[in-house]
């Protein structure tokens, strides 16, 4: 019964929905920003605008899922949850810091610029890793909990 | 749509909870706690894997007599 994706047929009607309601809130929103800058409206300069409206309408769409218990398929058991995290959070780190040290060795950016958001950057990879995992862990448990009492039977 | 008490007592008959039926079929528990409660309207396919595992027939589970 389950998908390619690994969750199960309500899940993936769930999360076709709210994936449809999101994408029109992405375009409602870049609609009123588009107004809002046709009125001489500048909230935040460009690209600041739309990164934070795509981040904000992404973290909507993950809080729905979530929430609908569509983020994670039925799975038949937890996979040491802790050493996963451990890997995603080694790797994501890795990866912004092999992508830093490439765009400074090339010039792409300014070195000082580069330096300069480093740090936060790392940061931020290393806490969305770690976010995401744990939230991808509990899901999974609270899911896969064993209810044998009597509201379940 | 109405609570699917049939499916309830067909799989309290069978002595098998939410969570055992949900992964005998392969689905998540809130899956059959929503069909259940009639929040869920599952395909033909859900359907019939459920009818297997509970040795019944999709009329005996499923139909709903027009009232």
């Amino acid at each position: 019964m389950k998908e390619k994706n690994g969750l199960d047929e309500m899940q993936q009607e769930r999360k076709n929905r709210i994936g449809n309601q999101s994408f029109l809130l992405l375009m409602y929103l870049l609609l009123i920003d588009g107004g809002l800058y046709g009125f001489g409206l500048r909230w935040i300069e460009y690209p600041g605008n739309i990164m934070l409206i795509i981040s904000l309408v992404s973290g909507i769409y993950v809080v729905r899922l979530i929430r609908n218990q569509a983020y994670v398929g039925p799975r038949p058991e937890i996979q040491r949850p802790v050493r996963r995290i451990f890997v995603m959070v080694f790797l994501a780190v890795a990866v912004a810091m092999a992508a830093m040290g490439v765009m400074a060795f090339l010039g792409a950016v300014e070195v000082k610029a580069v330096k300069d958001m480093t740090a936060p950057l790392l940061v931020i990879t290393s806490l969305s890793a770690l976010t995401v995992a744990g939230l991808t862990g509990f899901i999974i448990k609270r899911q896969n909990k064993d209810h044998e009492g009597r509201e379940f039977r | 749509m109405s609570k699917n008490l049939k499916m309830k007592s067909a799989r309290a008959a069978k002595d098998l909870s939410q969570q055992e039926l949900a992964k005998a079929v392969g689905v998540t528990r809130q899956t059959i706690g929503a069909i259940e409660s009639g929040d869920y309207n599952p395909t033909i396919r859900l359907c019939l894997a459920i009818c297997h595992i509970l040795d019944k027939t999709l009329d005996e589970i499923f139909w709903e007599d027009e009232q």
